[in-house]
Parts: structure tokens; C-alpha cells; sequence
């Protein structure tokens, strides 16, 4: 038989991906995650915007999150038109308006520009300016490239060292 | 819990199409960190002696750093390791961009490859979900454009590392891209993915890294900041070619502050070293015999560093850089947007081959990178071709009727190309200079500037001692990114690690050729301290900041929650060395064997130009360097099970 290094239990020891992938680590960082309760409508909306594709359901079903994939963003709470969602903590999420959710406001004075939002971004919605945008010398600095896509989930501004980043509603802004 | 590390790797198995999640005990992050440090403790465990390294048998592991994506500055590296078909031990090679924390959110510390495909593919990643897909349609694709196709497939936001025509064609002198030409080129890594016909790794993770305390890492990251954007209105960029001058002619040595050099690479990046080093000696000229004197100022003014600023349309950051020392310059060429070319490429291309021609070099740069093939190497191998040329012992037939004189632009231009579809003398040449010069024979060994192998890269041992004992006594050798006395010194390490010599602000320059033991304890911190990096994935300009700017060590331990002392993280360095060392006695590369080039050391000294008069016991210097480390100074094999020493000064 080839060598082969699948040999040998190490640790956590081995799970076949083949037939089930998932296994949890012993050291997940996430292990708490959104919930959807009987309140659960099926009516989809989560599921279209799960970034991750961590819920599933029938439609006119209960719906289920995927405790694993979920990345704690918040947006099936946001969403959810008869509030079925509950939080990590077990709070009832409450729904807001999509027009009404909060997005960044990236501060260019303060930015570095070091490049870990556009990075986090779970929608992928931000992006460096084109060279036209630029405020100083040839440093490309991050926007709001798809406003559409943004969830609100607030990651950007939690994990911009320098705070250049402030998660404010549209109605406050404008 | 803990935080920084993902916990588990993934294994893909190529023969087969399988894949595996093995979950990494806490203890071994304790014990190696992640990065190389995790790499090398799996390596050495799984790959069987006398594995061949273009074979099934070797792994090639994808690692992400410890630190990346915490919230902490500099720490977008991403490293490969595998054992090298160029060296024949331990092989990594180091690259920023964007896929470090690509790999990370994934949910994955690593992502290791084994077995050899049937037909080409590539694996994607997406939603955590892996899956080896096609590649046929790829493959003899440059790495820009599969690069684009890929993202574009998976949705328009992956991160891709992917190989070149090079390492589709097993060249040894092959890398991995990412970013469109951000490449980690050495140790021949790219050969390795291609002999596996793996032609691209698509990752479209999501997950959120762990962090023990973030907000401490964030507080750190902005009193690091405020270093970095301290940044005063500098010199042009010819007028840095004379301070090097002064730095020469000066029989005196300052010891160099890591924040000069900061301040050089925020407004120019490593191209505002060209002339400069050139002048200090530090640079090597005419494959290693020139000097100062036959590419001096005049001759090198087309590759100042304003000549390429000037074409600079927007700075590159690598992920979570404040810094931005990349660039994407505008060519009159084909290619259009192209990567500003490193220090590394442009003397590789340019001075080590006496070639001024600025364009070339631009066009030369783009043709490797997307290639996929290391610049340093190449550039190194052309140089030797030109040496053997000019001595007769490869004649114009031999080179397919090109007339490789020193600065002949146009015909380096073919030769790439020839090197890079492996077309007549460009198959002699694809695997490096020194399988080139056994093939040759004639005596062309003596013209191959290498070490166990591997090209060495622009930085003249015989003006700091300390790159020479790096080329030759670290297990991937004939690199730069290491130790020096002058990264010694610019790392700063005295401040934060107890026990280390501090070098007097200013010293004479006949004082950095004495092969006494502060050298070695000097060579040992900087082993030590680069594992302990390349295991957080920091990036090593960010470290040149100096030990007591930029935390390093605290952020280790905000992000992780140990509490750990810097002398405590320098032992689990000396560890990670301890067994990339093991990893080459275990594949039978003796540590003695990389044989010392003796133009590399001055033997017999140059009589000329800046390094005139210079040379160094290489062989003490090792020596002692193995003593340093803990290990056999005669043989540099580690004994057993090796406590490392902390230094004794």
C-alpha cells in the first residue's frame, strides 16, 4: 500500500469527509450561534440572505440554522418579518426596515489603509477606490462598493484596529 | 478558549480525490506555533524518507500565520513548505497578499496536499466545502489568467494561489502567485504543485477567526500604526544612490535603525534600495565578480527608485499592511498594469546581469510572474549562462544563436522565454544554474552562485557576513529573509529578549568580518525570531520597525491568550529550526554539504570596488553558528531530543 499520511490518530483524531464533512474542532470559536424558533413562517427571506448558506428549510417550513457554518452576522434576525430568529444569547431579534440598516462610514483621515475590512467583509461589499477616489498619496482606501449587498452585520467596523470605521443608519447620515 | 488558531487542516488527497480534516491538539500550537512552525512538525512526521519530492509521496502544505486576520498589523503572509526538488531537504517559500486569511476563513490553519492527479485540477473551497474540480482547460494558462477566469467562476471574490506554465513544466526554479503576481517563488515550490498537477487552490471562506482578547490586539496595532505613518518628506531618489556612497567611503559603521529603512519603503518599496546597495556593497554585480566600479551610478540611474515610482499608479498593501510597499506600475507593454518589481527582481535582472535597460526589466519581471517562476533564481541562472558564455564554455550554438553578452536586454528577454516553455538551451537552464552546470560540465560549476542548490539572492555576503552564514546554514538555504548582522540590528531584538548584545551605535566596519561568538549568537536570534514570525505570518519589513515598536510578542499573546516571554516564544523559534534541521539529516542533506561558493566568500578577495579586500572564515562562522544552536558543530546535526540554549552573553 502507498504511504500515505492519513495514517496514525493525532489528537482530535479523523473524521471521513466523504460522507459527513463537518465535524466540530475542539477549539471552534463560535460555537453559540442564531436560532430560528416554531414562530418560523418558511417563508424564505433568511435563507436568501444567509452569506453563508447556513439555513435550510422547506418553503412554508420550519426553517434550520446550520450551527457550524453560522458566522453570527445577524441578518436572518434583521430580516425576519415574524421575528422568529434568536440570537446567541437567546434574545429575540427584532426586524428592521432594510433601508434602515446600518452600514459603514469608513473615516479615510483615520484609515491606515491596512486592508482588513474589505477582507472580513462576509458579502464581499467593500472594495479599494479606484485610483480616481484617492485621497492621498496613491494609497488606495476602502468604500462601500455595493451598498445592495451589505447586511449590516458591523464586522468591518469590530475589526478595523485604527476604529476608521463607525456602522450607522442611512436615516442618521443622509 | 483560545484564540488565533483555527484548530484543524485540511488534507486533500490527489490520487484518490479524498479529503480529510485533522483537528491539531492546542499542544502543538503551543509547541510550534502555526505557519512553517505547524508545516515542519507535520512534514516531518509524514513524509517518508527518500521521498521523492516530485512524487506522490511528498505533501505540499499551504499555512496560514497565527497571527493573521486578529486584528494585528503585517501579519498577511502565507507560507508553502514541502520538500524541495531543488535543494532535496526542507523547502518553504513566503508570499503576502490576500490568501493568508483566505485559508484561515475557511476554517482551516492549513491546507496540505498529497498524492499525484491523474489530470489537471484545481480545488475550490467554498462555503467550507471542498471540492476538486477540472483544470484541464487551465493548464498551460499564465497565472494572471487563470487567476481572473477562477475568481471570476467562483462568484467574483476568491482568493486564488495558482502555478504557471513553470511549474506545470516541473521547472525547479518554479513558485506559487497569488494576486496576480505576488509570488512565494523559492525553494521550487511551484515544480511541486505541478508534478501533483494541481493547477490552482480557489478559497471563498467566510468563517470568523477566534481572537482571545481583540480589542488588545487592536491596541497594540495602533500604537504600531502610529510608528508606521510617521513619515517625513525624504531625498529623491537618486540623490539615496549617494548616501550609499557615503555609508562605503565612511570607515565606520552605524548601526542601522530599522525606521530609516521604514520610511524608504513606504515612499519607494524595495526598489528604493537599487542604487544604494549597489554603492554600499551590498548588491552583487556581474554574477558575483563585478562590483561598484563596473555598475556604478551613471549605469545604474535607469533603475533608480523614482524611475519607478514615476510609473506607480496605485500603492499595493498585502492584508492588514499599513504600510504598502508593493505597487502596481503602468507599462508601455503588453501587459498593461503590472506589479511594481521588488529590489530582488530588478538586481537579478539588472546589475547581476549588467543589464540598465529599465523596460526589460519591467517586461522581464511580468514574464516570470506570470510564469510563475522565482526572479532571484532565473535572473541568477542567466547571469551564469552569461559568465559561461563570455569564457567560452557555452558557445552561440549551445545557446541557440543568442548573443548573451553581459546587458544584452533583448537576448535575456528570449532566453525567459525559452527558460519558461523549456525550449532548446532554455530546457538546460529552466531547472537552475547548478543542475545547468553539471549537465554543461567544462567546469561550469565554478561560475554557479548557489547554495545547496539554490540561487543566491542579491545580497553580498562579503559586505555582511551574517547573509553568508544564513545561506549556508539554514535548512531551505541560499535565502535572504532570515538573518543578517544588519536585520540583527534593525530588529532590535536586545529591547524585548533578555541576554541578547546590544551593537554599539557605531563601530568599525572591520569589526562585522571577526568570526567571534556574538556573530553566532546574532545568526541564532535571527533564526529563532524569523520562525517565531513566519509562524505568526508576520511579515518581516513590519519587524524592521524594531522589536520595541512593532509587538510582536504581545500581540502573540493578546491573540492567543498565553502569556508567554519573548524568551519563551524565542524557544519554541529555536525548536521549529531543531526540526527543519532533523528534516534534512532524515532526507540526506547533510548540513555540511552546502558547499560554500568561494567567490560568495571572498576567497581570494575582490581587488576592487566596495568589498575590496574582504573575505570571512565561513566555515568558524557555521560552526559556531551549530554550537549556538545546540547542535554537533562539526556536523550540525541536532542530538536527540535538543533543549535549546539560551544565549549566554
Amino acid at each position: 500500500m502507498r504511504s500515505s499520511p492519513f495514517k496514525g490518530e493525532v489528537g482530535g483524531g479523523w473524521a471521513n469527509l466523504t460522507e459527513q464533512y463537518f465535524i466540530p474542532g475542539p477549539q471552534r470559536g463560535y460555537d453559540m450561534s442564531y436560532r430560528i424558533t416554531e414562530t418560523c413562517n418558511g417563508c424564505g427571506a433568511c435563507v436568501k440572505l444567509c452569506p453563508v448558506g447556513a439555513i435550510t428549510g422547506e418553503k412554508k417550513n420550519l426553517h434550520l440554522i446550520d450551527s457550524l457554518l453560522c458566522i453570527d452576522c445577524g441578518a436572518c434576525g434583521r430580516i425576519c418579518p415574524v421575528t422568529a430568529v434568536k440570537d446567541s444569547f437567546g434574545i429575540v431579534c427584532e426586524r428592521i426596515k432594510r433601508n434602515a440598516w446600518e452600514k459603514p462610514q469608513i473615516d479615510l483621515k483615520t484609515c491606515m489603509p491596512c486592508g482588513i475590512c474589505i477582507e472580513t467583509c462576509p458579502v464581499n461589499c467593500l472594495a479599494f477606490a479606484e485610483p480616481v477616489l484617492l485621497v492621498r498619496e496613491l494609497h488606495a482606501y476602502p468604500f462601500l462598493k455595493e451598498d445592495k449587498r451589505c447586511i449590516g452585520c458591523g464586522f468591518c467596523a469590530s475589526e478595523c484596529p485604527v476604529h476608521a470605521i463607525t456602522m450607522s443608519s442611512p436615516s442618521v447620515t443622509d | 478558549m483560545n484564540g488565533g488558531y483555527m484548530g484543524k487542516i485540511l488534507w486533500v488527497d490527489l490520487t484518490v480525490n479524498e479529503f480529510r480534516e485533522e483537528a491539531i491538539p492546542a499542544e502543538i500550537y503551543e509547541k510550534y506555533l502555526s505557519g512553517t512552525g505547524l508545516a515542519a512538525w507535520l512534514l516531518s512526521e509524514r513524509i517518508p524518507t527518500g521521498a521523492d519530492p516530485l512524487g506522490p509521496e511528498n505533501i505540499l502544505a499551504f499555512v496560514s500565520g497565527l497571527l493573521t486576520g486578529t486584528g494585528s498589523l503585517f501579519t498577511g503572509r502565507w507560507m508553502v513548505a514541502g520538500k524541495s526538488p531543488l535543494t532535496g531537504g526542507w523547502g518553504d517559500a513566503n508570499c503576502g497578499g490576500t490568501l493568508s486569511p483566505a485559508i484561515k476563513r475557511c476554517g482551516f490553519d492549513g491546507i496540505f496536499f498529497t498524492g499525484v492527479s491523474e489530470k489537471p485540477v484545481y480545488l475550490l473551497i467554498d462555503h467550507g466545502r471542498p471540492e476538486l474540480k477540472d483544470a484541464g482547460h487551465l493548464w498551460g494558462k499564465d497565472t494572471a489568467e487563470t487567476e481572473e477566469y477562477l475568481i471570476a467562476e467562483s462568484g467574483g471574490h476568491a482568493r486564488v494561489a495558482v502555478i504557471g506554465p513553470a511549474g506545470e513544466n516541473l521547472s525547479l526554479i518554479s513558485g506559487i502567485c497569488n494576486d496576480r503576481g505576488r509570488i512565494a517563488a523559492r525553494s521550487g515550490l511551484g515544480a511541486v504543485m505541478g508534478s501533483k498537477r494541481l493547477k490552482a487552490m480557489v478559497l471563498n471562506g467566510k468563517k470568523r477567526i477566534p481572537v482571545y482578547q481583540r480589542a488588545e490586539v487592536q491596541r497594540l496595532s495602533r500604537q504600531c500604526n502610529k510608528w508606521v505613518q510617521l513619515q517625513p518628506p525624504f531625498i529623491s531618489g537618486p540623490m539615496a544612490a549617494y548616501v550609499g556612497t557615503i555609508m562605503r567611503i565612511l570607515p565606520t559603521q552605524m548601526a542601522m535603525e530599522g525606521m530609516v529603512y521604514k520610511i524608504l519603503l513606504k515612499k519607494w518599496g524595495t526598489v528604493s534600495m537599487n542604487q544604494m546597495s549597489v554603492e554600499i556593497g551590498d548588491a552583487p554585480v556581474m554574477n558575483w565578480k563585478g562590483s561598484n566600479r563596473d555598475w556604478g551610478i551613471r549605469k545604474s540611474l535607469s533603475v533608480n527608485p523614482d524611475a519607478f515610482k514615476s510609473r506607480e499608479k496605485v500603492k499595493y498593501h498585502c492584508y492588514s499592511c499599513p504600510l504598502g510597499c508593493g505597487g502596481v506600475c503602468v507599462t508601455k507593454g503588453p501587459y498593461g498594469d503590472v506589479h511594481k518589481p521588488e529590489y530582488e527582481s530588478v538586481l537579478a535582472l539588472g546589475g547581476l546581469c549588467m543589464n540598465g535597460d529599465l523596460e526589460s526589466i519591467f517586461t522581464m519581471n511580468e514574464m516570470l510572474n506570470r510564469a510563475g517562476m522565482d526572479t532571484i533564481s532565473a535572473g541568477g541562472t542567466i547571469a551564469f549562462a552569461m559568465e559561461c558564455y563570455e569564457q567560452g564554455i557555452l558557445t552561440r550554438e549551445d545557446l541557440d544563436g543568442l548573443d548573451l553578452t553581459w546587458g544584452n536586454a533583448a537576448a535575456m528577454i528570449t532566453l525567459v522565454e525559452k527558460m519558461i516553455k523549456r525550449e532548446g538551451v532554455g530546457d538546460l537552464l529552466a531547472d537552475g544554474s547548478l543542475a545547468a552546470a553539471r549537465k554543461i560540465g567544462k567546469g561550469a560549476e565554478s561560475y554557479a552562485v548557489h547554495a545547496g542548490g539554490q540561487e543566491l539572492p542579491m545580497h553580498d555576503g562579503r559586505n555582511d557576513p551574517g547573509f553568508n552564514v544564513h545561506y549556508y546554514v539554514e535548512a531551505a538555504p541560499g535565502r535572504h529573509t532570515i538573518g543578517a548582522q544588519l536585520y540583527y540590528e534593525m530588529f532590535q531584538l536586545w529591547k524585548r529578549v533578555s541576554g541578547l548584545p546590544r551593537p554599539p551605535l557605531f563601530y568599525h566596519k572591520d569589526r562585522k568580518y571577526v568570526a567571534d561568538e556574538e556573530k553566532a549568537v546574532m545568526a541564532a536570534a535571527c533564526s529563532r525570531f524569523m520562525n517565531v514570525a513566519n509562524g505568526a505570518g508576520l511579515c518581516m519589513f513590519g519587524l524592521f520597525l524594531g522589536a520595541a515598536r512593532i509587538p510582536a510578542f504581545a500581540w502573540l499573546n493578546a491573540a492567543t491568550g498565553w502569556r508567554r516571554t519573548p524568551e519563551e516564544y524565542m524557544a519554541i523559534g529555536a525548536a521549529i529550526q531543531t526540526l527543519k534541521q532533523s528534516f534534512n539529516i532524515k532526507h540526506g542533506v547533510e548540513p555540511r554539504s552546502f558547499q560554500v561558493v568561494d567567490r560568495v566568500v571572498g576567497r581570494p578577495p575582490q581587488n576592487r570596488g566596495a568589498n575590496k579586500g574582504r573575505t570571512m572564515d565561513i566555515e568558524k562562522m557555521r560552526s559556531d553558528y551549530w554550537r549556538q544552536c545546540g547542535w554537533d558543530p562539526k556536523t550540525g546535526h541536532p542530538d536527540g531530543e535538543v533543549t535549546p540554549s539560551r544565549p549566554s552573553h
